[in-house]
């Protein structure tokens, strides 16, 4: 069924995006315009998908719901610190990753919570000090 | 001769003390990249490549050490094969058949060191192959045209990943999506904004770099996050580190066999390390296996494997320096930091760039000998790295991602990105969907369109022109023959599931 539902969804895309190819116009003295590579791209995709759609192979072992519990949560804290690196500062928001991420993975708490005050401070030094990569440290926070 | 003065020149750029020290540093890594069980070299490399980008290495530099840290890792697999029989990389399945009962028979150290020989054994044939065959290739390479190189982009789609046994229908599909996303972006030739959503960090098109690192990297932290690792197995100690020369000695002519099957593995389209050692292991068993010994402990069923993943992962970048068409995921990961570079692999580059491919080849050689070192008497190190738990060690990688990603460009937008290619890249993983042909149509995708659109400027809208060399034919003929060979393998594999179901029940 998963098979399946994949085949509908990029076949989807394909329709969308091969009718979207149309829609580029055709300029001069360039044969083929921006618009033929993506209709040899969508068309060979569509017919794929569609296949994929009736005959669908394999099968997919989606994880126990408490798994994706845990997958929703580290992806949220990844989304998380695509938003608070640059508002907190690099350590902090390493912190926060590399702590929350050690739980999430199964380590004991207290440990995790050593182990992100030790190592956010240390990347920052490593990679802003010793290697000359500049990372925030305050962010905006005392702006 | 002129390749022994090319190599000499190589020697000469492979020897400033930057390149020696990165040499030093990418074979560490890469043999601990190796040995932790869940990071393998097309994490490790796609992991450290933006950090090259940042620190503004040029691209012999780079190439070293990203290399380095390759053949390292084909090093590193083989430590948790045989001490935890958990393949520390995908290559390195093999190595447990054997290596894991040699150890638990008190033969650790043999097994150890074994593998460590067989790995340079493999290893340093596959660079002298590469010395000679890859100049060989370039050379004819040369004559190719525009329509010439559009039939060698569809052969490599075909074929790569193809030859694995899954559906080659998902393979081709992958391989489209990665055409679609490049592209997005503006048209190099007209100038229009394709598939931009009005978006103007979306006018550059999507990185590369930025893309593969959240297909492999996150998507890895995904998939762990699936599995148990609270009971992870005891390594098994091992009381002295001092093997026997004998052993080693025995098992040569099984390393130079593996040497070879692998090596040629590596080579073709599509194969890479994992079918390398597969092949050596299935080849050596054949000719060996005479008192059933294999799988329970053989020597040779260990020598074997590890000198063919070493020797195919060698292999496989011949293709890719000479072709511009990688054989494998972590030689496409590379492809994609050359081109990142303004470096395009590919004939030319023997000719323009003589110092980075030579360079890059004399530092192989010599990240063997330094590989052999650290692998031998140097392993109890790794040994005891290997045990840091997954719980500590994923957080780190991550955040190491995102610094090497942010430096890029200091750009949030690409950390966005990165992460929702690994949620891309996860569920591809989970409909058994092979990334590497995503990240080559991605890769490829720009190069090919402008191919084919000089063809067809060439021949005035005229179609035929793609098939009119002898060249191009001979591409295309390729190319079905090996689509041909996948739908039958995947043909018999499903027929062999359902009768095997049948028998079941």
């Amino acid at each position: 069924m998963s098979v399946r539902i994949l085949g509908v969804a990029i076949f989807m895309i394909a329709a969308l995006y091969t009718r979207q190819a149309g829609t580029y116009d055709v300029s001069f003295g360039d044969v083929l315009g921006p618009t033929v590579f993506p209709i040899i791209v969508g068309i060979p995709m569509m017919i794929l998908s569609a296949s994929l759609v009736v005959f669908p192979t394999g099968q997919v072992d989606w994880p126990a719901p408490q798994r994706m519990w845990r997958q929703a949560a580290a992806l949220a804290v990844l989304v998380g610190f695509t938003m608070t690196l640059e508002p907190l500062g690099f350590p902090l928001a390493t912190f926060a990753l590399i702590t929350l991420i050690g739980i999430i993975l199964g380590g004991a708490p207290r440990r995790a919570v050593l182990l992100g005050a030790i190592m956010a401070p240390a990347l920052w030094a490593l990679f802003d000090q010793v290697l000359g990569l500049p990372l925030d440290f305050l962010g905006e926070l005392f702006v | 001769m002129e390749i022994l003065s090319l190599l000499g020149q190589g020697f000469v750029v492979a020897s400033t003390p930057l390149n020696i020290a990165l040499l030093l540093m990418g074979c560490f890594i890469g043999t601990l990249l190796g040995a932790l069980p869940g990071l393998g070299p097309v994490n490790g490399v796609a992991v450290l490549i933006p950090l090259t980008f940042t620190f503004g290495f040029d691209a012999t530099s780079s190439m070293i050490l990203l290399c380095a840290v390759y053949f390292g890792c084909m090093y590193g697999g083989r430590i948790s094969s045989i001490l935890l029989n958990i393949p520390g990389d995908e290559p390195a399945i093999m190595t447990t058949l054997d290596g894991y009962p040699m150890a638990v028979q008190g033969q650790a150290a043999n097994a150890l060191a074994i593998s460590g020989v067989a790995s340079f054994v493999g290893a340093t044939i596959a660079v002298i192959g590469l010395s000679l065959f890859a100049p060989i290739l370039a050379r004819a390479a040369i004559h190719f045209g525009p329509a010439d190189y559009f039939a060698l982009y569809i052969l490599a789609f075909a074929t790569i990943g193809g030859i694995a046994g899954v559906d080659p229908r998902k393979t081709l599909l992958s391989a489209l999506i990665g055409l679609m996303l490049a592209t997005v972006g503006l048209d190099p030739i007209s100038g229009v904004p394709r598939y931009t959503f009005d978006s103007f960090h979306l006018y550059d098109g999507i990185e590369p770099i930025v893309a593969l690192v959240g297909l492999f990297a996150i998507s890895e932290i995904l998939m762990l996050l699936e599995k148990t690792f609270k009971d992870r197995p005891k390594a098994i100690p091992v009381g002295s580190w001092l093997p026997q020369w004998g052993a080693i000695w025995r098992t040569r002519w099984a390393m130079l066999r593996g040497s070879g099957v692998g090596f040629v593995a590596g080579v073709l389209p599509g194969a890479g390390a994992s079918l390398g050692s597969f092949m050596a292991y299935v080849a050596e068993k054949q000719t060996s296996n005479k008192k059933g010994t294999f799988g329970k402990g053989d020597p040779r069923g260990v020598a074997a494997p590890e000198a063919g993943n070493n020797a195919a992962s060698g292999g496989a970048l011949i293709p890719m320096l000479s072709l511009g068409v990688p054989g494998s995921g972590t030689t496409a990961v590379l492809l994609a930091m050359l081109i990142s570079l303004n470096v395009q692999p590919g004939p030319l580059l023997f000719e323009r760039q003589p110092d980075l491919v030579w360079g890059l080849v004399a530092s192989l050689y010599m990240a063997n000998v330094a590989l052999l070192i650290l692998n031998l008497p140097m392993i109890g190190i790794f040994t005891r790295l290997m045990m840091t738990p997954t719980w500590a060690l994923m957080p780190i990688v991550a955040a190491v991602t995102f610094v090497g990603v942010y430096g890029i460009s200091n750009s949030v937008f690409d950390l966005e990105m990165m992460v929702f290619f690994g949620v891309i890249g996860y569920l591809l993983r989970k409909f058994d969907v092979s990334l590497v042909p995503l990240v080559l149509g991605l890769l490829l995708g720009g190069d090919m369109e402008r191919n084919l659109r000089r063809a067809m400027s060439i021949s005035d809208g005229d179609w035929s022109i793609l098939v009119a060399s002898p060249i191009s034919i001979g591409l295309y003929i390729l190319t079905v023959f090996f689509l041909a060979l996948s739908v039958w393998l995947a043909v018999r594999d499903h027929r062999q599931t359902k009768s095997e179901r049948l028998t079941e029940g």
